[in-house]
Formats: C-alpha cells, sequence, structure tokens
C-alpha cells in the first residue's frame, strides 16, 4: 500500500468538505447549540457551570458524530453513484487504497470541526468563569475516538449499500452501541440461559460506545483514569480497524455495473 | 515472438454473468468474447446499446470481475494493479469532483498515477493547453461544458503518459464541434505512439479513426477484421433518383455504367457504384432529365453491423438447446479472423 495515495485522497476528501457549504451549516448549528448552554444554565439557582458544560459538550458530541455519519453514509456509494470511482480506480490505486483514503478524509474533516466547536466551547466556558481542566481534554480526546469508530461503521454501511439503508443501521449502531453495557447486565441477570451468551455476544460485536464517554467525569471535575483513557484509545483504533477490515473485504468483492 | 509482443490487450473466451436482483437466475451478458488489439493501433469497439462493451470495458479496467475466461492489458492479468500506470481510461459521460478546478482535477489524478512532483506543474499545464483548457484551468468544473469535461476527462487519462488508452463512447453526447475536436485528438494520440481502444456505437468515427474494428452483438463477437479489409471488401454504392428519364438513355446508363434501374411512376431510382455517380449525374442533366436526389448507400461497415444485428435477434429466437460454443464454431459469412 502506497501512503501517499492514500493521502491525495484523504486530501481531497477533506476539501470537499470544505468547499461544502451544508457543512458550514451544520458547524454553525452545533456551534449555535453549544451557545444555548448559556441559556439553560441561566434557568438554574445551582451549578449553572456545569450544566452549561454539561450541554456543550453533549451539542459537540451529537453534533459531531452527526456530521460524520451524515458524510460517512455517502462516502462510497456517493463516488459509485456519481462514477467518479471509475476514473480513481482505473489509475494504480487499490480499493483498500480508496477505501482508506476516503475514510481517513472524513476523519480528519470531523476531527477538524470537533476543533472548532472546541474553541467555541472554551470560549463560552471563559466567558462564563466555568473551570477548564485536563479532564475536558480528556473528554475531547476521547469524542475524537468515539468519531474515528463511528466514521468506520458508516463507512462499513456506504461501501455496500443505499445512504438510506447505512443512516438507519449507522444510527442503530450507535444507539445499541451506548446501550451495549446494559445489554450484557441485563443479559447477565436474566433467567433463561441462553440470554446470556446472546447479550455477551452483542456486546463483542457492538461498539462499546460508552468507554469514550467521560463527559460526566470531566464537567463534575472527577478523575479520570489514565489506563481507562488509554484501554478506549486501543479499543478504539482495534475495533475501527476490524470494522475497515471487513468493509474492505466487502468493497473489494464489489463489481461497479 | 514479435507478432506477440504486440498485442496490447487480449480478452479470451471471456465470460460474464450477473444475478440481477437478489434471486438465483443468472443472465449472461458476455459469451466467450475473444479478441485482441495490438501496439499503437486505434481499435473499435462497435455495438448496439446493451450488446456488452461497457461491461468488457469495466473489466478490462478492473471495475468489475469477469465469470470466465482470461483478460489481459500488456500480458498482466487485469486483476493486478501495477499495470495500471501504463493505462488510461476515460468512461462514458465522465464525471469529476465539480468543486475542482481544472488544474486541480488533473494534479489530483497525476498524484494518484504517481507522477514525480517535479514534473506535475508542467505535465498539467501541457495537457491542458494540448486538450484546449488552458483558458479555463483555474475555473470550477461545474461550470465546464460537456464537451470541456469530455476533454478534461482525456486529459486525466493521459496525464501519466500511459501507452494504452481506453475510451468509452468518447463522442458520447457532443456537438458536431466538441466531436470534431475529440476526433482530432484521438488522431494525434495515434501519431504519438499510443494504443487507443475504443467503445462507440457511432460508425462514421469508426470509419475515420480506427484500424481495426470488432462488433459485439448480444456479448458475441460477430466480426472482427481491418477496417481497410471492410471497406475495400466492396465498392460503395449511391443511389440516384430522376424524373424524365428517356428509355434509351436508362438502357445506356445500365449497360455503360453496370446500374440497377428501378422505377416508381415518374421516378426512376438508379443504383450504381459511387465511382460512376458523377458521370451518370452530368449524362442525366445533360439530356434533360431532372435529378431529385443522390445519396450514398449504406457503407460497408454499416451493412456488416446491420447483418450483426439481425443475427442476434435470429439467435435470440432460436431454442435455447443451441450452446454458445456451437454458436461460436459456427462462423457467419461476415466472420473474418486475421
Amino acid at each position: 500500500m502506497m501512503l501517499h495515495r492514500v493521502g491525495t485522497l484523504a486530501h481531497n476528501t477533506i476539501r470537499e468538505a470544505i468547499r461544502n457549504r451544508l457543512l458550514y451549516t451544520l458547524l454553525f448549528f452545533a456551534i449555535a447549540l453549544i451557545g444555548t448552554g448559556v441559556l439553560v444554565s441561566n434557568l438554574s439557582y445551582v451549578e449553572g457551570e456545569r450544566i452549561l458544560q454539561d450541554v456543550g459538550l453533549a451539542a459537540i458530541r451529537l453534533m459531531s458524530v452527526g456530521i460524520g455519519v451524515f458524510v460517512g453514509v455517502g462516502l462510497i456509494h456517493g463516488e459509485v453513484e456519481r462514477r467518479t470511482i471509475y476514473t480513481i480506480l482505473s489509475k494504480p490505486v487499490s480499493r483498500v487504497e480508496f477505501l482508506l483514503g476516503k475514510y481517513l478524509g472524513l476523519v480528519l474533516t470531523t476531527w477538524l470541526m470537533l476543533v472548532v466547536m472546541g474553541v467555541a466551547f472554551v470560549a463560552v466556558s471563559l466567558g462564563y468563569g466555568a473551570p477548564l481542566d485536563g479532564g475536558h481534554l480528556t473528554a475531547f480526546g476521547l469524542i475524537a475516538m468515539e468519531l474515528v469508530v463511528m466514521v468506520a461503521v458508516a463507512t462499513l454501511f456506504s461501501s455496500f449499500t443505499t445512504p438510506m439503508l447505512a443512516s438507519l443501521f449507522t444510527v442503530g449502531i450507535y444507539v445499541l452501541g451506548h446501550l451495549s453495557r446494559d445489554l450484557r447486565q441485563l443479559g447477565g441477570q436474566a433467567e433463561g440461559e441462553s440470554l446470556k451468551p446472546l447479550a455477551n455476544f452483542l456486546f463483542e460485536v457492538l461498539p462499546d460506545l460508552e468507554a469514550f464517554n467521560v463527559t460526566t467525569a470531566a464537567v463534575h471535575q472527577l478523575a479520570i483514569s489514565p489506563h481507562e483513557t488509554l484501554a478506549a484509545v486501543v479499543y478504539g483504533f482495534g475495533y475501527s480497524l476490524l470494522v475497515l477490515a471487513l468493509a474492505s473485504y466487502l468493497f473489494a468483492r464489489r463489481d461497479f455495473r | 515472438m514479435e507478432r506477440e509482443s504486440s498485442v496490447v490487450v487480449r480478452l479470451e473466451e471471456v465470460v460474464k454473468d450477473f444475478r440481477p436482483g437478489f434471486g438465483l437466475r443468472v443472465k449472461r451478458v458476455l459469451h466467450g468474447i475473444s479478441f485482441d488489439v495490438r501496439r499503437g493501433e486505434i481499435f473499435g469497439f462497435v455495438g448496439p446499446n446493451g450488446a456488452g462493451k461497457t461491461t468488457t470495458l469495466k473489466i478490462l479496467m478492473g471495475l468489475i470481475r469477469a465469470t470466465g475466461g482470461k483478460a489481459a492489458i500488456l500480458g498482466n492479468d487485469v486483476g493486478e494493479r501495477g499495470f495500471r500506470k501504463h493505462v488510461g481510461f476515460l468512461p462514458e459521460n465522465p464525471y469529476f469532483y465539480d468543486f475542482l478546478t481544472g488544474r486541480e482535477i488533473l494534479n489530483f489524478y497525476a498524484k494518484l498515477s504517481g507522477v514525480p512532483a517535479a514534473e506535475r506543474k508542467g505535465r498539467v499545464q501541457n495537457l491542458l493547453d494540448w486538450v484546449g483548457l488552458g483558458q479555463a484551468a483555474d475555473a470550477r468544473l461545474r461550470t465546464y461544458s460537456k464537451g470541456m469535461l469530455q476533454r478534461t476527462g482525456i486529459a486525466q487519462a493521459l496525464v501519466h503518459d500511459p501507452d494504452v488508452i481506453f475510451l468509452d463512447e468518447p463522442m458520447s453526447g457532443l456537438d458536431p464541434i466538441g466531436r470534431m475536436q475529440i476526433r482530432d485528438i484521438i488522431l494525434r494520440l495515434r501519431q504519438d505512439g499510443k494504443t487507443v481502444f475504443m467503445n462507440t456505437h457511432i460508425l462514421s468515427d469508426v470509419e475515420v479513426l480506427c484500424d481495426r474494428v470488432a462488433v459485439i452483438v448480444d456479448g458475441r463477437i460477430r466480426y472482427q477484421g481491418r477496417i481497410e479489409d471492410v471497406l475495400e471488401e466492396r465498392d460503395r454504392m449511391s443511389e440516384i433518383v430522376v424524373s424524365g428519364l428517356s428509355p434509351e438513355l436508362a438502357q445506356r446508363v445500365e449497360k455503360e455504367f453496370a446500374a440497377v434501374l428501378r422505377g416508381h411512376g415518374e421516378q426512376i431510382v438508379i443504383r450504381l457504384s459511387e465511382k460512376y455517380a458523377s458521370p451518370v449525374l452530368r449524362l442525366c442533366l445533360e439530356c434533360g432529365a431532372e435529378v431529385t436526389s443522390l445519396s450514398p448507400e449504406r457503407t460497408p461497415l454499416e451493412d456488416i453491423f446491420m447483418f450483426a444485428v439481425g443475427e442476434g435477434e435470429r439467435d435470440r429466437s432460436q431454442p435455447a438447446a443451441c450452446s454458445d460454443s456451437a454458436r461460436r464454431d459456427a462462423a457467419t459469412p461476415l466472420e473474418v479472423r486475421r
């Protein structure tokens, strides 16, 4: 695999996003949502700063994953539909390089947007006098990791199905991914013996997205274990690699009719 | 050995099956096609819509996989990737990232093709000038006309200086000026020693541009041969429609110019070799006959094309018991394999 080809494709994906006005609208909407934290916090007599940061971080998580999924589900399908993929694959570019280039480009785009949203969050927090520390940075880092996983999932579905179905599947995985720990716990408590392995299987297959959620700890300035953070990062990259390997396998077998 | 090395593209008994929808039914769209393309020639791959031209080209480009048979470019199996730096491809009705400018898109393809950074800028500028897009190089592709996009498509196919160029319906949807420009570019490619494989259903382009041709109908090669041979195979014929032709003059035209006359009331249709059209026309006018029209008949290539299409229709109406190999073996009068 040649990294320069993956880099060229990633750069082009970022350039496409930067020149897309719709993404600016979404970004503006995300920043506006972070700003609404100020309004909501004013409604409370106590812990206004925490409410502000809670709303802000939740808005950032939701909007960044939303943008990642929104762009990701059409990432490969759009190239096949518009037939731009024909000229690219006729060059010395493998399908895996193509897929990775598009994926990497979208991850970097969502990270770029995360940085912009982060700057807005810091500005609003400082303006309101809310405290900021390393916990917030860890929370942002793990949101970035959640994006790595969710963009991989969106890319997987985009590699073999339509954007509509890919959206449904990806959003489904996102919701279940946040519930996967609860599913395993419920399975453990169930009376039927057959439910336990099923719950465990679902926990293994679905992404454990709660591993990337430390916003409550960050907002309440609780200690965040560095080991758990590192484990979440390793898990995020590992899970994404497996998903991308599956996407590459399916994509390599496709006929572009 | 020399003949082998001159083969740039080779298809041997290539079969392609598709499975429409989710059913178990399989539809065969290519029935064991075979042909060669030789170095430095313009090869026309001709057939009606839905004959299998684009499917064949997609197999060659690695966009779909053949169900059976062998397909190779420059001696490499089409499933490999390294040799693609020697191959250029223009798809039918190409679409490019319209948020990029002409210069940016060529830079993008040049990078993907591994053109060294030092050469890239000059190569892109030269190509833009070569295809007549130098003035519009920094405009976004969404502002380009159909003809300009087609020329951009040719430029991206050439950006890495390939040896073989595959063009899928390069004249599709172009106005006469656009067609002429693309035609000139293809002829210049041959002058530069490139091999060009061209999918088309416009026979006049094939006659003007191509050295050899293969006709595909319903996923079967019905004819392949040199254009020169096709054109020499038979005289081009013309038809002159006249009125007020005296019986004596009619007899003279029949005898002296080997013409066939048939009457439609007052009007007589004279069918004769194209080379006699001018003298007969002059003679008719001198003798006071009124000439209504003079038109060339179908070209030999059109004849072959129509025959092949007709053969395809006959095959479809035959019972399924007739195997594909039996059909291939039954050489048609038009099958010239050189």
